[in-house]
């Protein structure tokens, strides 16, 4: 049996994708110039445009919602989405004609509109560069119990090193853990460097701490720091999953607020236009 | 709290310690011993450690029925075979009785707006049911004694009239070859008097057929009669036989059975290499081949030794068949050839020897040079078995629908749990969580398996395969929350779930104060549009529900 391949991934209708997008760019890009040339408004076909690519946009996350009916996987529906987010990004350019407009209302609903961009792009990103590294790390912990893992370890650490003084009589590893280790086992920590740097840094931290203490301790106390250590090690990849996780999770709690904000400020945009503009 | 080094110490756990029938006197014994059946039995050949009488006491009990009590269904799983002792018992003859009439639901697929309402009728809490279940279905009533939960037949008289039947009484033996052969039950039977039968569980009947020559006889020769013909004819490696033929080779067929029929315990204890170590051994590498083993049920390891310990190559299960290469070139070159793998008992396997006599007399000469299977894999490096291996010492090779997530792909978003629960009572169906190999994960849901451990010994059958498709289902409204399915499912698939009514209080039962509870687990979306929603919903593709008896789900030979 040869090693399994990634499977399931559906990319048979990317040139369908690809061709739908290009031609959903090309037909307001042709309306407009042809408009243009004839001294028209070509915003207001590529506003309409771009409105319905929103909310084209949008119906992803009512799909999720539907979950019951079959309105196609949503995976396919993803990569539409993706798609089109990058569809809005051109098509908005078409649109203003600038990549930075004049008037007030229309930057904040520009600054928004980067902003809810940005989020898609970051968080499509991660979604591709995340799970491979968790499945990586040899630690799978659903997330919600993800504190109660860091408490387990955490107890079986404090464990170890009770027996450690209650064993050898001594309280050197005992008293390193209290000043250092303590810190690490109480909590997730090093979130910034695990979300950006897959946690280089904690691997050094707890290297770092296990080690200098290494020195002054007999043999049967490194034993103990031996176990404490692979708990450290365990620990890592336990603060690595709830980084990624976390983010992988909160992301959507920035990007979707900012698709509701910038649809609300798309329809006043359009009522002002067609009240006052036309 | 750390463990400590002072062990703890129990009493030995023995075969008997729970017997089959809690209430099996001295004077009921004496009662069966005299029975004709049993009293044909030679008790003296039976061991000093297994005599007759404790296998009676132990692994029997004394069932009652009343008329019109169905005793058991057509297509259900079950580990005992009943022996009447007073009393009738019809047998319905094909084409059976209407599901419905057996306690069994037909799921019917939902329409676009009765799918659409799902969202509206999804209550804040979970699990909220409409109706008690006894008023759901009207056939559901506790027994004799009220400590049996059976599923009575509405109108015997009627059913007799509309359906073919066939009269049992006092003396004949049903049930066996389900039992022993761990297959589905082929025909529904029901009380038409008062009845009561000695059910005796599968080991002792094993035990009994054993010891005895007298029963093994009348067992062997009732499947000889009603199946193995039949099954030797499916068999592709006598497709081109003729009927005289498959008729020598069926006489001469033996049956053997490996394993604990109620493997899951064991499965629950040793893990990894020492549970290789703990399979049966069916045929043993370096050893002469008796016969050719044809696989009936359950499933088998095929390995080579390698280093201090046994590599997988590959692993049979119903249909396939073992040492075929090494009988076949030992007739053409006319020498013996000793056994190149070792076949062991993944679980429970029934296999029926065809004897090399019997091969090269009447099948052989009349069969091309089988295909060389196992020739290259032991060439195969040992990381490209390692899913292999993995599959099969964790017996997922038995799911037919289990749950594949690729873990590189997976965000950990959930979306896959929202849309099991929206679809699902508001409460999902698995558990995102399981074991893992490389960046796959088997996850907590119900695979469907091949041989499910979970359908043997529900009472009232409510956990059956659906007639579309063979997916294992439950009627919610004929389980009774017995925790039998839940206890026995070697994956801990089947969750036990306490129901609420529709206001959302815990429905209770008055007497005892306790939840009702109700078994449950995935269904594969069964009346839901468009299949299992937990798929549909992945947004990237991690998400797939796979047959791992088809290793092609991977792209692989």
């Amino acid at each position: 049996m040869k090693t399994p391949k990634a499977t399931g991934r559906n990319f048979t209708f990317l040139p369908a994708l690809l061709l739908g997008t290009f031609v959903a760019f090309l037909i307001p890009w042709l309306w407009s110039r042809r408009n243009f040339l004839q001294l028209g408004d070509p915003a207001l076909v590529t506003g309409w445009w771009l409105f319905a690519v929103m909310l084209l946009l949008g119906a992803f996350n009512a799909r999720k919602k539907l979950s019951m009916l079959p309105l196609g996987n949503a995976s396919t529906w993803l990569a539409w989405h993706v798609a089109g987010g990058f569809l809005t990004l051109a098509l908005f350019w078409l649109h203003t004609g600038a990549l930075w407009p004049t008037g007030l209302y229309e930057r904040v609903l520009t600054v928004l509109f980067y902003a809810l961009s940005l989020s898609g792009i970051v968080g499509w990103i991660m979604q591709r560069v995340y799970p491979r590294q968790l499945s990586d790390s040899g630690v799978e912990v659903i997330y919600e119990r993800l504190s109660a893992e860091i408490a387990d370890l955490r107890e079986r650490a404090e464990a170890l090193v009770l027996d450690c003084t209650r064993e050898t009589g001594s309280d050197t590893l005992a008293r390193h853990y209290l000043e250092t280790l303590h810190w690490f086992f109480r909590q997730p920590r090093f979130f910034t460097n695990h979300a950006l740097f897959g946690g280089k840094k904690a691997r050094a931290w707890h290297r770092q701490q296990c080690g200098a203490v290494r020195l002054y301790l007999s043999e049967a106390e490194r034993r103990f720091l031996n176990l404490l250590t692979l708990l450290a090690e365990r620990k890592t990849e336990v603060d690595f999953h709830y980084a990624a996780q976390t983010l992988m999770k909160r992301w959507l709690l920035l990007h979707m607020p900012l698709a509701a904000i910038v649809l609300l400020l798309v329809v006043w945009h359009i009522l002002l236009v067609h009240l006052y503009a036309l | 709290m750390a463990a400590t080094d002072t062990p703890t110490p129990i009493t030995r756990p023995q075969r008997w310690d729970q017997p089959f029938g809690l209430d099996m006197t001295d004077a009921d014994v004496a009662r069966l011993l005299a029975q004709p059946e049993i009293a044909a039995i030679r008790v003296d050949r039976f061991p000093d450690r297994l005599p007759l009488r404790e296998i009676l006491r132990n692994d029997a009990r004394l069932v009652r029925f009343q008329p019109g009590s169905l005793i058991v269904r057509e297509g259900d799983y079950g580990n005992s075979a009943f022996l009447i002792l007073s009393g009738k018992v019809r047998v319905v003859l094909p084409p059976g009785l209407p599901r419905e009439m057996l306690g069994r639901h037909e799921v019917r697929q939902k329409g676009w707006w009765r799918s659409l309402a799902q969202l509206c009728k999804n209550r804040r809490v979970p699990e909220v049911r409409a109706s008690e279940p006894s008023d759901a279905t009207g056939l559901f009533r506790k027994g004799e004694g009220d400590t049996e939960h059976r599923v009575f037949l509405q109108d015997v008289p009627a059913i007799l009239d509309h359906h073919k039947t066939a009269v049992l009484e006092s003396g004949a033996l049903f049930g066996e070859l389900a039992a022993l052969g761990r297959v589905p039950r082929t025909a529904t039977m029901f009380a038409e008097t008062d009845t009561e039968l000695l059910e005796i569980r599968w080991q002792g009947l094993r035990e009994i057929r054993r010891f005895d020559e007298g029963w093994r006889r009348m067992i062997d020769e009732r499947y000889r009669a009603n199946a193995l013909q039949a099954h030797l004819r499916a068999t592709p490696l006598f497709a081109g036989l003729d009927e005289s033929t498959l008729t020598l080779l069926a006489q001469q067929t033996l049956f053997e059975t490996y394993g604990a029929f109620d493997w899951h315990v064991s499965y629950q204890q040793l893990q990894g290499a020492e549970a290789v170590e703990h399979e049966p051994i069916i045929a043993a590498e370096g050893n002469h081949p008796d016969g050719l083993l044809l696989v009936r049920a359950g499933f088998a390891r095929v390995s080579v030794k390698l280093g201090h310990g046994r590599r997988t190559l590959t692993y049979l299960g119903a249909g396939d068949q073992f040492g075929l290469e090494e009988l076949y070139d030992a007739w053409c070159a006319g020498q013996p050839r000793l056994l190149e793998t070792t076949l062991s008992a993944v679980g429970y396997v029934d296999v029926l020897r065809v004897p090399t006599d019997a091969l090269e007399k009447s099948a052989f000469p009349k069969m091309s040079a089988p295909p060389r299977r196992l020739a290259a894999a032991a060439d195969r490096p040992l990381a490209q078995d390692a899913m292999l291996e993995w599959l099969v010492d964790e017996r997922f090779i038995n799911g037919t629908r289990a749950m594949l997530i690729d873990l590189d792909r997976c965000t950990r978003c959930d979306d896959c749990v929202r849309a099991c629960a929206s679809t699902h009572d508001g409460n999902p169906r698995f558990i995102r969580h399981g074991k893992t190999f490389d960046h796959w994960m088997v996850a907590n849901a119900c695979m469907h398996c091949a041989d499910p451990v979970c359908m043997i010994g529900c009472p009232t059958g409510a956990i059956h395969r659906s007639e579309a498709g063979g997916t294992v289902v439950i009627n919610d409204q004929t389980c009774i929350g017995c925790s039998t399915c839940a206890n026995s499912c070697p994956y801990d698939n089947i969750v036990m779930v306490g129901i609420r009514d529709v206001r959302g209080n815990a429905v209770i039962d008055p007497r005892d104060q306790k939840p009702i509870l109700k078994a449950t687990k995935c269904d594969l979306c069964s009346g839901q549009l468009g299949g299992p929603a937990c798929v549909r919903a992945c947004p990237h593709d991690a998400l797939q529900r796979v047959d791992f008896r088809d290793l092609t789900v991977f792209g692989n030979e």
